[in-house]
């Protein structure tokens, strides 16, 4: 069958792209607040990397505080005439105008924020609240996912990992003693030692039919 | 035959020594540093490397790179002991060219015997 499955990162491009055009802005990223409280781009769709970087506020920037903190929707001060935002944009200038930052949010914690702009200043946007926070919601979701499948691919690996290794001391010790490398074994220790060996067996197989041979869709 | 064992497990380590040694007739050096290997190798030249893939200081796949890299090591076979055997991994040590891999848990009754098969074509082998 042909591969025609999207990538999370695919899918959340096009919902930035989408929002984008809903909103009529020139700029939509959706920037995440990464565990260790660094603010990356996770999705511009493909605008101008110096965009990203005009708009990729840093982790202490007042109005992204606000906006995660307080999971409001923040609007920003009429921007500057020689912003660096409008050369990224290709415009004379943006003086007058703002961005919008929404948070995304997930059931426990503000996952990032979404940057939708620039508009003219006197275009009404906060009253759009629940519109606003509905693109928010769909971005959190996405990310969520996204996130998961990274743990996912992350953490099967290891856990993989992380049996096998006693197991093969275990099963390798075990191995040795019944095959004679130590001097001959018999009755009841041989039996007893057979069991646990089998029981290592046991476990292996799970182990490659549950974690091993496990393929995850591609992201 | 002289052999080069990277593992960083403590008991795996034992089960290797004692197989190699006893059954395989083998002189086992190990070390469960992956900086170590490269230097170790050029400086003891052995017929042998077996590498874990996750090691610290360097993985087992830049470590079979760098021995591929260098004119002083180049020849001497590499065999991966993985735990993690994810089939992409796989296909990137044979790409790098390791000699084989052998996934753990191994047999260790039957590890000599597996090393033999993939040490075999290069005309090489470990026991006798």
């Amino acid at each position: 069958m042909e591969e025609t499955a999207l990538s999370f990162e695919q899918i959340l491009n096009a919902t930035v792209r989408l929002l984008r055009t809903t909103w009529q802005a020139s700029a939509c990223l959706f920037l995440q607040a990464d565990d260790d409280g660094q603010i990356r781009v996770r999705a511009s769709d493909g605008v101008d990397a110096a965009v990203a970087k005009s708009l990729a506020l840093k982790p202490n920037d007042p109005l992204l505080t606000q906006c995660m903190t307080k999971n409001e929707i923040v609007e920003s001060k009429a921007l500057s005439a020689k912003d660096n935002l409008a050369r990224a944009l290709g415009m004379n200038s943006l003086k007058g105008m703002k961005y919008v930052l929404v948070p995304v949010s997930g059931q426990a914690r503000v996952l990032g924020v979404l940057v939708l702009g620039p508009f003219p200043k006197d275009r009404e946007i906060m009253s759009r609240e629940s519109e606003l926070r509905s693109a928010g919601a769909l971005c959190a979701v996405l990310s969520a996912h996204w996130r998961l499948y990274e743990w996912i691919s992350n953490f099967l690996p290891q856990v993989n990992h992380e049996l096998r290794t006693p197991l093969t001391a275990i099963q390798g010790s075990i191995g040795m003693v019944l095959g004679g490398v130590f001097g001959q074994v018999g009755g009841e220790v041989k039996a007893m030692l057979e069991m646990a060996h089998k029981g290592c067996e046991r476990t292996v197989r799970a182990i490659e039919d549950y974690l091993t041979n496990q393929e995850l869709p591609k992201k | 035959m002289r052999v080069l064992i990277a593992e960083d497990d403590p008991d795996i380590q034992v089960i290797l020594r004692m197989v190699l040694t006893r059954l395989g007739k083998c002189d086992v050096q190990i070390t469960f540093e992956g900086n170590e290997v490269l230097p170790l190798a050029q400086a003891n030249k052995p017929g042998l490397i077996l590498l874990d893939v996750m090691l610290p200081g360097m993985s087992g796949f830049e470590i079979c790179k760098a021995l591929k890299a260098d004119e002083s090591t180049k020849h001497i076979p590499v065999i991966f002991l993985t735990a993690r055997s994810l089939p992409a991994e796989l296909q990137q040590a044979m790409e790098m060219g390791a000699a084989g891999y052998l996934a753990k848990p191994f047999d260790p009754m039957t590890l000599v015997g597996q090393i033999n098969a993939l040490l075999s074509p290069l005309g090489a082998s470990i026991g006798s």
